[in-house]
């Protein structure tokens, strides 16, 4: 649903961190906010509890490159993860481009990880769409804490669709992985704006073929009745 | 996917600037109801930022129109807040967008929203229409589309 803009020569997209409670969603955005140039980004705006968990969402506006004129603008969500938030979470996918899934390494995370994993699909097919359509990317977060689940067996659990989706080991409180992350995920809605324009260009093509095929059409008809 | 064609932005932007001279409201954004600008017009002061606002305004509106379905009211339009010196009033536009005003002294929350159900109207019209129009091919180039390309830069991770 990238939103373009002929007269601001605008594209933008919409990206949702989502997974469980606690993963490191809020703590990429905030990585991402201390990294990115002044120039090239907003204000990050938390709408939390008192104890920093997300009640709403996390929002971040970010100014990306400018391609044959167009600026393209990535507006960065986050959902908060606790179960009892799902209203909310629905009302945060609205209209998203593309998904980063962060997952928790940790072996007593996994069930909430596929949970979360699984309500994402849900809260998708509720909207009337599905990761077949949305692009995603898979974060494996917490690499730090003692003892984290091996990345296979996390591609196994986690990332076992048709399309094995691009994922990234990370410890988002030092910020690694974080950019490689949000590139994957930026690149990822890039390409696939791309590949929609080139449909409608070749659309636009046979549309125009069309049409003077039917002047000539109707030149001939114009012509048939005059004789 | 909401594409603004320059006909359908020009159409948005007339139908904002006619009822902010009508309801001497401050400022006015048409937002998608996902949480981004299709259109502004209006003083909008330098220290706020219309994309965290949008974003922001998108998601009340969502979660008291939630509140609402859940209580059984479905007929739930707008919404107002009032200030003591800007009020703001939000309205429904369609299914895909919304209407926030913020006024001041200078005029009435009656006639903001007198004038607020014609803009509506005339905005929903125009996105109507939008809705119909083939897309305009915008081609990126490869140099984005490349798997090597970096579309943020870390500075502290640049070697
Ligand atoms: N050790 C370690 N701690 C992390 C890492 N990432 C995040 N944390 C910590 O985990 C806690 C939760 O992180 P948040 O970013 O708030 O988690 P969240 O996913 O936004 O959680 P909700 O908002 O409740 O959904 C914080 O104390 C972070 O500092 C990591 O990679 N390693
Ligand atoms: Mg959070």
């Amino acid at each position: 649903m990238s939103i373009i803009n002929y007269v601001n020569k605008e594209i933008q997209f919409k990206i949702v961190y989502y997974g469980p409670a606690l993963c490191g969603k809020t703590t990429n955005l905030t990585y991402i906010h201390s990294q990115v140039a002044e120039a090239h980004k907003g204000e990050l705006v938390s709408l939390a509890t008192a104890a920093d968990r997300t009640l709403f969402f996390d929002f971040l506006p970010l100014n990306a490159v400018v391609v044959k004129g167009f600026k393209t603008k990535f507006q960065l969500y986050t959902v908060p993860g606790q179960v009892i938030y799902n209203a909310t979470r629905q009302l945060v996918l609205r209209s998203v481009d593309g998904v980063v899934f962060v997952a928790d390494s940790q072996w007593d995370k996994m069930e909430e990880n596929i949970e979360s994993f699984k309500n994402l699909e849900e809260n998708l097919v509720r909207q009337g769409t599905s990761l077949d359509q949305i692009p995603y990317v898979v974060q494996y977060n917490k690499r730090d804490l003692g003892n984290p689940a091996p990345v296979h067996y996390l591609d196994f659990v986690l990332n076992n669709r048709k399309v094995r989706v691009p994922s990234f080991v990370g410890i988002a409180t030092s910020g690694q992985g974080v950019f490689a992350t949000l590139n994957a995920i930026s690149r990822l809605l890039l390409q696939k704006f791309a590949r929609e324009n080139e449909t409608a260009a070749t659309k636009q093509q046979q549309r125009s073929a069309t049409s003077s095929a039917t002047t000539a059409l109707s030149g001939i008809a114009a012509a048939a009745a005059r004789r | 996917m909401p594409i603004l064609t320059i006909q359908a932005a020009g159409g948005l932007l007339k139908a904002l600037e006619d009822f902010l001279e009508k309801s001497e409201a401050s400022f006015v954004l048409i937002i998608e109801r996902g949480g981004s600008i299709l259109s502004q017009h209006g003083e909008i002061p330098d220290t706020i930022d219309p994309t965290i606002l949008s974003a922001l305004a998108a998601g009340s509106f969502a979660a008291t129109r939630e509140v609402a379905r859940r209580v059984g009211e479905t007929e739930f339009s707008a919404l107002h807040q009032q200030g003591r010196q800007s009020h703001i009033l939000m309205s429904a536009i369609n299914d895909e967008a919304m209407l926030m005003t913020v006024f001041g002294p200078k005029t009435t929350l009656g006639l903001v929203r007198f004038y607020s159900a014609g803009a509506v109207k005339q905005i929903a019209a125009v996105l109507e229409q939008a809705r119909g129009e083939p897309q305009i091919p915008i081609d990126l180039g490869s140099e984005v589309t490349d798997d090597s390309c970096d579309v943020f830069e870390e500075p502290s991770r640049r070697v």
